[in-house]
């Protein structure tokens, strides 16, 4: 909201620079974002938070710096001759819910010309458009007191009554905008006899608005309910000065001071003859009683504000303030304080004007609890292992489009969709990492990277009868990385090995066992531990890769259900003692047909060893030219220890020739 | 033979020698099979029994001579050649190392902020990103139909009534409040959902840290306490701030905290908009009403709240301009943290 500085001054006497207004404002709650010096004042805009409307005015901001500043507010109390317009005029309120107080005035034989030059500047100051001498005066007294006016030519209304009523489906009003609106019954409009004439709160119409050629207006000041008009606003897609003031809720008290000045106003500069007054609804708001113990106080804020210092602040705030116990204050709240319901609204009420920056600053005392080792714990851990192995932490969108799932052969359930996305691109949660990736990927390829290697951690979400948040991990590597040794590059292309690798260190470190892979399709291989599945890894085909907008690039992924691979974490190690005894190591160099897996070699081998043959472990494999094609080379290390003795060659050449035979006899490999 | 000759022979054949090769070639001539030594031995059979015992001994120290500085021999030529290689050598190639991946600059901001915590005795709790409304709104004071409401757009899903994206951490307070028992001491990192057009400033998606404490006489001066020890832990010493009163549903006395710009020093630059101060976080007293809301004893118990956005405090310490980027994952920006 936009205030001035002079504005200000009709209010309270202000002995401070505007700047250091501005830091006060800012201070007590009221903040100050811009501060401009303009045509012979200062404009001050405030951000006003939504508890206080009172403070959407000039006559609100004023009693703020008269409490700050320890001065008195002046009050103009507009008095004049007002006859009532009863017998000539009606108002109807359909339902006083909607509308607790209705008041009219009557002023005929106005001349509408454009603004006097001081009305014209103050509103322009504040950004407000200038239309002509009564409408200007609607706004002026609008900022000023807070109060919403509307003025309507009379001689177009119906002259027998305004009905204040809802809106029926097939009624249609075209407003001050010079937009139709069709009208709906959430909405509250003002009407005569015949038609509507205004959206109530929000706007008037174009076909009763003041014009240069109207000799007759008719005032309209009241109250409408906020939430009726915050409904029928959002209904119409339309929002005003009025309307934003109502919806915080506009002080009951203030609506005929606001009326009355309006009225005099007009009279004043458009001339005009006889006021004619009339008001249907409450006039007198339930005074608000807090008590407020002063040594609560004490205990919320930390700090010790002395009575008389209590009382002269919420004084000074226009609180009644009366002794209830000598300890406690039974506090009036004024009818604009409709924020003010508990002892901690005043509290905050007597902090802000005692200053925050005067509260000290202490440390409690925590009782910390000390907690095991949570699922916070181990994804750090996790995140630190896939740091260490050259793999790039993303975040990408929780919220996707759902075209993205179609291109992906993974067998999702429905999706979980959102109400109100703002573009296609928020249509649902998504129920996989994987696309989130791909699209990361691809974006990185695009950036010319000849290597990407991305994970991240994060939630998944799935559409069962509850919808159900998982914690997973996914991981994308695409292209060629490689090392600089100083035999040379180094080139290694990604492929789903890498992840298995990943996959693997991160399964040693957290000690889970009993994991597997198993090929479920080419380039397609389900994870599971101890039997059961949680995730899987996959080359994307070419059908998704597609659909990322990857051309001549591979990309392998992989997803894992952190929540189910946590159950299987032992961390606890044990310690074995050091071999006493040296060992032997024995090598055996073969050729291996491609179909043939390695794991089932090493499993068979390793059971045929037992008990000296204590590792096994591949230290050469070859594809190519000194190989037949379809073939493969291996060499494999044997290492025989035991805890006993000391092996000699003697006992160690049966086993290894065990080994040889299994080697050839089961798998057909041919020795070299 | 003469063996003094042969001595004074193997003299001038040492002084030659100068690579490895040269020196295996002096071993094989003295003291190889066919060598001098060994034909000098083969002869000993064939002298007189007076002979036998001095010359074998003169041999046997000739050979021990030989050996002597053979090992020497060697020990010279391995520095020499342990010198030629390090001249040869460039330190100017890249170090060999296999690269290490980069965290997210939001994941270290957050990790970052929870470790200030969990050093001042916070415990980290995480909550579901899928609320009710209840968590989300009412049980936090705020109206459905108010205003207020507005700094909390919201998305719904489509096919579960009063389920929404939570708008904001706070909720997990409802949550841990109904759980546990005071005394608690809690911050909640964790992503946020509201349906903000996208721009440099703004995200449909962000995240918060939410941090609580609820106790007996529990003060806004211990608020004041806490959150200056973590903004000087995260922005340094010499930083100042300010409590601003401000307005939140679900706390009262609300402030906002400010601390002076990191930038311009509190002397008013276009990162703060010539304020001089830089807004971080919003914080207050926790509402009697929250407590209402989560059975807690309003009379017996106090608290204080607070939250604060990551990628704010993280643009604002590694002066990035633009929210997009975290999500954009360009590698060339998440390598460089």
């Amino acid at each position: 909201m936009k205030i001035t500085y002079n504005w200000l001054k009709d209010f309270v006497d202000i002995k401070i620079p505007a700047k250091e207004l501005a830091a006060k404002l800012t201070m007590a709650g009221l903040e100050v974002v811009a501060l401009e010096e303009k045509a012979g004042d200062f404009v001050l805009e405030i951000e006003i938070t939504p508890n206080r409307p009172d403070w959407l005015s000039v006559l609100g901001v004023a009693r703020e710096i008269a409490a700050i500043t320890n001065t008195k507010l002046k009050i103009q109390n507009p008095k004049g001759k007002v006859r009532s317009a009863k017998g000539n005029f009606k108002i109807e309120i359909e339902d006083k819910k909607d509308c607790p107080l209705y008041s009219a005035r009557i002023i005929r034989n106005v001349r509408v010309a454009p603004s006097p030059e001081w009305l014209r500047k103050r509103l322009e100051l504040i950004g407000c458009r200038s239309v002509n001498n009564v409408v200007d005066i609607t706004n002026y007294v609008l900022f000023e007191l807070g109060e919403p006016l509307h003025a309507f030519d009379l001689d177009k209304l119906s002259q027998d009554k305004i009905i204040v009523r809802r809106a029926k489906d097939s009624e249609k009003l075209l407003a001050i905008d010079e937009e139709e609106r069709n009208l709906k019954s959430k909405v509250l409009v003002i009407a005569d006899r015949n038609k509507p004439v205004a959206i109530a709160g929000v706007m008037g119409g174009k076909e009763t608005e003041v014009t240069t050629s109207t000799r007759n207006v008719l005032l309209e000041a009241a109250i409408f309910d906020p939430v009726v008009v915050r409904r029928g606003r959002q209904a119409l897609g339309l929002q005003s000065e009025a309307s934003y003031r109502f919806e915080r809720g506009v002080d009951l008290t203030i609506v005929e001071k606001a009326s009355l000045r309006a009225a005099q106003l007009i009279q004043e500069i458009c001339g005009g003859g006889d006021i004619l007054f009339l008001s249907s609804g409450l006039t007198k708001p339930k005074e608000i009683r807090v008590d407020l113990d002063t040594v609560y106080v004490a205990k919320i804020l930390g700090v010790k504000i002395t009575r008389p210092k209590i009382k002269q602040i919420l004084c000074g705030l226009g609180f009644k303030v009366r002794q209830k116990s000598k300890e406690v204050f039974k506090v009036g709240v004024p009818s604009f304080r409709q924020d003010i319901k508990l002892q901690v609204d005043l509290i905050e009420e007597v902090a802000r004007v005692f200053g925050y920056d005067n509260i000290p600053a202490s440390q409690p005392a925590v009782k910390p609890e000390i907690t095991v080792r949570e699922k916070r714990d181990l994804v750090s851990a996790i995140k630190a292992i896939l740091v260490g192995l050259g793999v790039n932490e993303v975040a990408t969108y929780s919220l996707l489009d759902k075209a993205v799932l179609n291109n992906l052969d993974l067998n999702l359930t429905k999706p979980i969709e959102i109400l109100n996305p703002l573009s296609q691109d928020q249509e649902i949660l998504r129920p996989t990492l994987i696309p989130g990736l791909g699209r990361a990927v691809s974006f990185n390829i695009n950036q010319k990277q000849d290597y990407v290697s991305i994970f991240e951690i994060g939630n998944i979400f799935l559409g069962e009868t509850k919808p159900k948040e998982e914690l997973v991990l996914g991981l994308a590597l695409s292209g060629t990385n490689s090392f600089l040794l100083e035999q040379g590059l180094v080139k290694d292309e990604a492929g789903l090995l890498n992840l298995k690798g990943i996959l693997e260190t991160i399964f040693l470190r957290l000690g889970i066992q009993g994991y597997e892979f198993n090929n479920q399709g080419a380039l397609n291989c389900a994870i599971r531990i101890q039997n059961e599945k949680v995730g899987l890894m996959l080359g994307l085909s070419p059908k998704a890769l597609e659909g990322l907008n990857i051309k001549n690039r591979e990309v392998f992924a992989l997803e894992v259900s952190l929540d189910k691979l946590f159950s299987f974490v032992r961390p606890d190690k044990k310690f074995t003692p050091l071999p006493k005894y040296p060992g032997i190591t024995r090598d055996i160099s073969f050729v291996l047909k491609d179909d043939l897996s390695v794991k089932d070699i090493l499993l068979a081998l390793r059971q045929k060893g037992q008990p000296l043959l204590n590792d096994i472990r591949i230290t050469d494999y070859y594809k190519g030219k000194q190989i037949p094609a379809g073939f493969r080379g291996l060499t494999l290390s044997c290492f025989y220890s035991s805890n006993e003795r000391t092996l000699t060659e003697k006992e160690i050449q049966p086993i290894q020739d065990l080994l040889c035979g299994t080697l050839m006899q089961t798998f057909g490999v041919k020795m070299r | 033979m003469d063996i003094n000759a042969i001595s004074t022979q193997i003299d001038l054949d040492i002084q030659g020698v100068h690579s490895s090769e040269g020196l295996e070639e002096f071993r094989l001539k003295y003291l190889g099979r066919k060598g001098v030594i060994a034909e000098l031995t083969s002869t000993i059979p064939s002298l007189s029994k007076d002979e036998r015992a001095a010359f074998g001994q003169q041999v046997n120290s000739l050979k021990n001579r030989l050996l002597a500085l053979v090992e020497d021999k060697q020990k010279t030529l391995s520095v020499q050649s342990e010198n030629t290689t390090y001249t040869s050598f460039d330190i100017g190639m890249p170090g060999i190392a296999q690269g290490l991946g980069h965290l997210h600059p939001v994941t270290q901001i957050t990790d970052e902020i929870c470790s200030i915590f969990s050093r001042l005795g916070f415990s980290i709790v995480d909550g579901p990103e899928i609320e009710t409304e209840y968590n989300n709104f009412t049980g936090l004071n705020i109206p459905l139909e108010h205003p207020s409401r507005e700094a909390f757009d919201t998305f719904y899903l489509k096919d579960y009534a009063k389920l929404l994206l939570r708008s904001h951490t706070s909720p997990v307070q409802v949550r841990a409040m109904q759980e546990r028992k005071p005394p608690l001491a809690i911050v909640v990192p964790g992503r946020v959902y509201r349906p903000d057009a996208v721009d440099a400033s703004h995200s449909f998606m962000f995240h918060q840290i939410e941090g609580f404490m609820v106790d007996a006489g529990i003060k806004f001066s211990d608020l004041k306490g806490v959150l200056e020890k973590f903004a000087k832990a995260i922005f340094g010493n010499t930083i100042n701030m300010r409590f601003r009163p401000h307005f939140f549903p679900f706390t009262e006395p609300s402030a906002e905290v400010d601390i002076s710009c990191i930038i311009c020093k509190g002397k008013g630059c276009s990162v703060c908009g010539r304020k001089g101060w830089l807004e971080i976080l919003g914080s207050g007293m926790i509402h009697p009403h929250v407590f209402k809301h989560v059975g807690i004893d309003a009379k017996k118990y106090t608290g204080f709240a607070f939250g604060l956005g990551v990628e704010r405090i993280a643009m604002l310490k590694y002066g990035i301009n633009d929210i997009r980027l975290f999500f954009e994952n360009d590698l060339r920006f998440l390598k460089q943290f």
